[in-house]
């Protein structure tokens, strides 16, 4: 019963994906999984091993200290690289290490704002304590002290699986600064379908459909068969090309069977009527959402009957 | 079919087409505020990034109703959330970053969270009293109270001299950066970062762990009060020990600060009572931070050179009292 009250209330707020601004607009901003979140922080982990790893073999080499002592100092080295790396990576970057950046997700402040040079130090000093901490302590537990080995295995759990029961993926630290981690959406423009001019050869003829015929299909499947036409464009290899020629015959063959087109298409002009046909459909479907019927998909007449 | 000036392209194609340039516009403008910085963007391009934005929430919101190009929804619902960010969360001025936290926000928050400051420090003490008492109602109680591998050899069967030798001893076998280090890494450090955490999660784990920490030194000092050697302990212990135990208080006090927020949160919900008491608690943390790495500088380099009990005395109790005229001078006045 808990469980379900749970969902249930994860189900009545909005998306966690969206920020309403004061333009009034809802945007997007992805929440980032705890996957892509635990590989930008290997990289980190990797970027500033290495560099601690680098000044100890210069120490070394330089001869600047006796032996015994240079496994403290590469602990101490580590630690003074690690903990500024991180807060000042954010600071400069504005909320992304480099390891966020090689994952294209960056921290941003919960409600919208600027990150504050606050939030940004708690959040990072917290992971101290919820991750690296624990795991160091993980590193040096012994079987001799059974009790202290489950008191830190359990700390190690509780701090993990804190993102996993909150909406926004937040840590602790997170909760604290008042900040959550998205993906940053990376803004591309592909070339409008449509607009793309059909070219004509002299006895080619042109395809035309009926407004019966276009009463089928819905947003959804018009979509669809847009992702369908934009992987033409890609390079294939002989065997993939082949698999691909099928397909489209298919989905000709079935779509021509749908909307009742009499004429068969040859295989030449397969490509030339799929496009004709997104064309057209997409006019149509925008024809009658100006007419305020919007098609989602094609059961949108059984949806009509049921409401 | 001649497409003349768009006459002939369906609504949505038309529209894009008559926006596409500004939206370009506005992906550059947002590129070079991510790498530059708004502040250091000239007027026209800022005001441009500006007014660009808005238009293309309006863009987005129109394209919402009338587009069923996939790509073209998605291409501006990622622009206007990327220049979203770049209008409404540009980034902050770094500068005077460190000497605002130095003379306003550490003190403040020090004397912002003087109860759990007290209660840190109480839990030290009461720690430290029970394990004098213990050790002086018997004497077994050491091997209990004290990890072994921290006592050095130095229990109640070793000899008086061998107790004096360790305190005025000349030759530990190491000195500056590596002396530097290993102290800094010492069982207290580990101890106060653990004291912080803990209290994270709940309070109960950093008071026990403070008041354990002070039944060791309490069954330590015992120790050496029994030898007649209190005195000597006393200026021993006192050149980093004033410095280095009054951090871990204080990263108990932040601990305890978000152990109570956790589980006390009052009329806030928990996040939002952490969020309140973080405040507070991080510059608690620092200041801990700021006061250990002191503490190891004084043991690694003082405790070698300075050899006299009152001036060991003098040193550390004079650390104590700069600390203490920073935490209740500091940041007063005007806000």
């Amino acid at each position: 019963m808990i469980l379900r009250r749970w969902k249930n209330r994860r189900r009545a707020g909005p998306s966690p994906d969206t920020l309403m601004p004061p333009e009034g607009v809802a945007l997007t901003l992805p929440i980032a999984g705890v996957g892509v979140r635990l590989a930008a922080q290997i990289t980190d982990i990797l970027l500033t091993t290495i560099a601690t790893v680098c000044l100890i073999v210069l120490l070394a080499v330089l001869d600047l200290t006796d032996p015994n002592t240079l496994f403290a100092i590469a602990v101490l080295l580590f630690f003074f690289i690690r903990v500024p790396y991180y807060v000042l990576a954010e600071l400069v970057w504005n909320g992304q290490t480099l390891g966020k950046r090689m994952m294209k997700i960056k921290v941003v402040s919960h409600d919208g704002g600027p990150l504050t040079a606050h939030a940004l130090v708690l959040r990072n000093l917290m992971k101290e304590a919820e991750v690296f901490l624990p795991a160091t302590l993980l590193l040096m537990l012994d079987s001799a002290s059974p009790l202290a080995s489950l008191a830190a295995l359990a700390w190690i759990i509780m701090g993990l699986l804190v993102p996993f029961f909150d909406r926004y993926r937040r840590r602790l630290g997170d909760m604290m600064a008042g900040t959550h981690v998205i993906h940053l959406p990376v803004p591309i423009l592909l070339k409008d379908l449509a607009s793309e001019a059909p070219v004509l050869g002299a006895n080619r003829k042109q395809f035309v459909f009926l407004s019966h015929q276009l009463d089928h299909y819905g947003a959804f499947e018009l979509q669809t068969l847009e992702a369908l036409l934009r992987g033409q464009s890609l390079p294939a290899s002989d065997n993939s090309a082949r698999q691909r020629n099928e397909t489209i015959q298919v989905i000709v063959e079935k779509i021509r069977k749908k909307i009742g087109y009499a004429d068969p298409i040859p295989p030449a002009d397969r490509l030339r009527f799929l496009q004709a046909f997104y064309n057209a459909q997409r006019k149509h479907l925008e024809q009658r959402q100006l007419f305020g019927d919007r098609r989602e998909d094609k059961f949108y007449a059984q949806a009509d009957q049921e409401t | 079919m001649a497409l003349v000036d768009g006459q002939d392209l369906m609504r949505s194609a038309r529209f894009r087409k008559e926006r596409e340039a500004d939206w370009r516009h506005l992906e550059q403008l947002v590129l070079l505020a991510e790498s530059r910085g708004l502040q250091r963007m000239d007027f026209a391009q800022a005001r441009d990034l500006a007014s660009l934005y808005r238009q293309a929430t309006t863009s987005l919101a129109i394209a919402r109703e009338i587009s069923l190009d996939k790509a073209l929804l998605g291409y501006l619902e990622a622009l206007t959330a990327r220049a979203y960010l770049c209008v409404y969360a540009p980034q902050q001025r770094l500068g005077g970053l460190v000497s605002r936290f130095l003379t306003h926000g550490a003190p403040r928050a020090m004397r912002r969270s003087w109860p759990f400051l007290l209660l840190g420090f109480l839990c030290l003490a009461l720690g430290v009293l029970t394990g004098y008492l213990l050790y002086l109602e018997n004497s077994d109680w050491y091997y209990v109270l004290m990890p072994t591998e921290l006592a050095g050899g130095r229990g109640p069967d070793a000899t008086t001299e061998s107790l004096r030798e360790v305190i005025y001893g000349h030759d530990t076998g190491s000195h500056g950066l590596g002396a530097f280090a290993s102290y800094l890494f010492s069982h207290n450090t580990r101890i106060a970062i653990f004291v912080f955490g803990l209290g994270v999660f709940a309070c109960a784990p950093a008071i026990l762990l403070t008041f354990y920490n002070g039944l060791s030194l309490g069954a330590f000092y015992a120790l050496h009060v029994d030898r007649g050697l209190g005195l000597d302990l006393g200026g021993w212990l006192s050149i980093h020990g004033v410095t280095e135990l009054s951090a871990i208080c204080v990263a108990c006090a932040g601990g305890l600060k978000l152990g109570t927020a956790v589980l006390f949160p009052g009329d806030r919900t928990r996040v939002g009572a952490l969020r309140h008491a973080g405040r507070d608690a991080v510059k608690l943390a620092i200041v801990a931070a700021i006061m250990l790495v002191a503490a190891a500088v004084l043991e690694a380099f003082g405790r070698q050179l300075v050899q006299d009990r009152s001036l060991r005395f003098i040193i550390g109790w004079g650390a104590g009292a700069l600390w203490l005229a920073w935490f209740t001078l500091g940041g007063r006045g005007r806000r």
